[in-house]
């Protein structure tokens, strides 16, 4: 049996957009992401795919529920150790390959190994063996207005793969790219998780990606559409 | 550290604002600083010379100005070399090196006092307590026995005048011969032309119409032989026995006194206070101590008010820059904080940008004041003393102020960034 790497229940936030109107995003999710899983989160615009990423990410926090990563019960964590715990475990793969603009391909993978405690020598030689895998070894020392939106989410992958996490998140990660490209990536992607057993876990609402997937979690009106 | 520079070099023309903001406050800054090292390099050579002696002036003379014209009758002095705790007295005159033109009264102001004669009563046995000796570039200082057609010059004196030991100087019309260049001391000696009293003395009286005919008259009344003055009528004889009364010793500007070993010299200057307050103004050490530490305070206000003013005008410019620039990076900070960058590590990389740009426009600001002042300095030196001291630890504590500036003004929006939520910030990307 595989590893569980993602265990939450009953997950619930809401938030207050005026004094009485208040939004409820999640209203009771469970999730489990199995290690080597290449799941997708479905679902309709505002069904909450967005806010469940963002707390199994640790970007945000539950209102109620219970949610371990990896073993290690995130609810108890103080924000400056879920910080540390997203360096190491999580990977985080954008719609819009949200690259820093002012930092060649190199350094924006780099930057990643910096958060997760490389030193300088292993940030360099492991963005460089992880660019050359995506294929980009002779665009390293480019900066991402000088790349195709395809090179940019692979370096984006890249910089996601860089502290080997657990889990990679990925929002919408074909979102900005045309078909061909897509496919591309999504191929990429299962490559990875089939010959390093990354583990994925992403949001989105192509159907192709989706039916990549080998396993779908259905959300409708902020709770699981069994 | 690169992807700061870069950051810096995205908005070129708002950070070009920003560090010149800072590179004015900090060029004003160094300046008004500098300015107020000088004075204070002046006032504590003085202070150490002045509290090292009890100075005594005559009465109706007023200290800070110097002006009266009263004089010090060389019977006091004697009077007072008896009190009991003295150790010696030593008269001096001082008058400026360089007669001041009729058709241009004001020609002859500069910065500072200007070179000026110190006639030094080299019979005397005073000593200053804290200026014993001079230091010497080259030749000597005077000693008892010279001849009264020598003088020692101070370090910009010779500089402007280009002397040399040997060379002659024509004061007042009169030629002497230069012994000795007093190393610098970057206060009053470097401005002095040390010379013996009597020279000294008869300048003071030639440039002083009414001493002048005091003694015009002690001539003429001295050439009248003992024999002729006994045959003249009583009141012409009480009128020429009064004019021969004028003595070159009593023309005495300022007396210097030393103390005993052991002595208190405020205990001193009260005993001498006591007996001769009629005729003399005691100044002790610890009073004139604390007068020119009240003046010296005036120039650090300086030094500060310029620091404050270079603080509110680059810091603001700082906090502005950084909250732009902070904003505008939104979508970074939410990217650097999901991939796993700390609070600490956002406010850090803000930080140091500010300190960057704060320790760039401070390089900057302090090349162009040392520039200027090196400028001015140049030109005053000729006319006067120089205007400013520039010292190795006042540069560098500028250079370190405008970083911590950069620190302090960067902080808080760096606060702000660190403390962003990192959904908000996702939810723009």
């Amino acid at each position: 049996m595989s590893k569980v790497l993602i265990h939450a229940t009953g997950l619930k936030k809401s938030y207050l957009l005026t004094k009485t109107n208040t939004v409820h995003a999640l209203q009771g999710v469970s999730i489990d992401v199995e290690e080597g899983d290449f799941s997708a989160i479905i679902g309709p615009s505002g069904c909450g795919k967005s806010t469940l990423l963002h707390i199994l990410g640790l970007l945000d926090t539950p209102d109620e529920g219970q949610y371990s990563l990896d073993g290690i019960d995130v609810m108890k964590m103080k924000a400056s150790e879920s910080n540390a715990v997203r360096a190491k475990k999580l990977g985080f793969i954008f719609q819009g390959f949200n690259l820093i603009p002012t930092l060649t391909a190199k350094e924006n993978v780099m930057q990643a190994g910096k958060y997760g405690g490389m030193s300088l020598k292993q940030r360099k030689a492991r963005a460089e063996e992880l660019l050359t895998l995506m294929g980009l070894q002779d665009r390293m020392d480019h900066k991402p207005n000088e790349l195709s939106g395809g090179q940019q989410q692979r370096v984006a992958i890249a910089r996601a793969l860089m502290n080997k996490p657990a889990i990679i998140l990925a929002d919408e990660p074909t979102g900005e790219l045309d078909s061909a490209t897509s496919l591309e990536i999504i191929e990429l992607l299962k490559k990875l998780n089939r010959e390093n057993n990354q583990t994925f876990l992403m949001v989105t609402h192509n159907m192709e990606v989706a039916n990549a997937c080998k396993k779908t979690i259905q959300l409708k009106d902020g709770r699981n559409d069994e | 550290m690169m992807e700061i520079f870069r950051n810096m070099l995205r908005r070129k023309g708002r950070t070009i604002l920003t560090i010149t903001g800072i590179a004015v406050g900090i060029f004003a800054f160094t300046v008004m600083g500098s300015m107020a090292l000088r004075f204070n390099k002046m006032i504590s050579g003085g202070k150490s010379y002045v509290t090292g002696q009890i100075t005594l002036m005559p009465k109706g003379t007023e200290f800070t100005t110097g002006t009266g014209g009263a004089l010090l009758p060389m019977d006091v002095l004697s009077k007072i070399a008896k009190v009991e705790g003295v150790q010696a007295v030593g008269a001096s005159v001082e008058i400026a090196v360089r007669e001041i033109d009729p058709n241009d009264p004001l020609g002859g102001a500069s910065f500072g006092p200007g070179a000026t004669v110190e006639g030094m009563d080299l019979n005397s046995d005073y000593k200053n307590r804290n200026w014993q000796t001079l230091s010497m570039k080259s030749g000597r200082m005077l000693e008892k026995g010279d001849p009264d057609n020598v003088v020692v010059v101070g370090y910009t004196v010779a500089a402007d005048s280009k002397l040399s030991v040997n060379d002659t100087f024509t004061i007042r019309g009169r030629d002497f011969k230069v012994i000795g260049i007093v190393d610098q001391t970057l206060t009053g000696p470097d401005q002095y032309v040390f010379m013996p009293l009597k020279p000294a003395r008869e300048m003071v009286i030639a440039a002083n119409p009414f001493l002048k005919s005091l003694k015009d008259r002690a001539d003429e009344a001295a050439k009248i032989p003992a024999a002729d003055l006994a045959n003249l009528p009583a009141a012409t004889r009480d009128q020429i026995l009064q004019a021969k009364a004028f003595k070159l010793d009593d023309v005495t500007q300022m007396a210097a006194v030393s103390w005993q070993d052991g002595q208190d010299p405020d205990v001193v200057s009260n005993r001498i206070k006591e007996q001769f307050k009629d005729q003399v103004l005691v100044l002790s050490p610890t009073k004139l101590g604390e007068t020119i530490d009240k003046a010296s305070a005036v120039f650090n206000a300086i030094i500060l008010g310029s620091a404050v003013i270079a603080l509110v005008v680059g810091g603001f410019s700082i906090i502005n820059t950084m909250i732009m620039s902070i904003s505008e990076r939104k979508r970074e900070i939410g990217i650097k904080k999901a991939i796993g960058a700390s609070n600490r590590s956002i406010a850090w990389d803000y930080t140091l940008e500010a300190g960057i740009i704060g320790i760039v426009g401070g390089i900057i600001g302090l090349g162009i004041g040392i520039v200027a002042i090196l400028i001015i300095n140049s030109k005053t030196a000729a006319s006067g003393a120089e205007i400013f001291l520039l010292n190795t630890v006042f540069m560098v504590g500028v250079v370190a102020f405008s970083f911590i500036l950069g620190i302090i003004a960067g902080f808080l929006p760096a606060l702000r960034a660190s403390r962003m939520n990192v959904v908000d910030a996702i939810r723009e990307l």
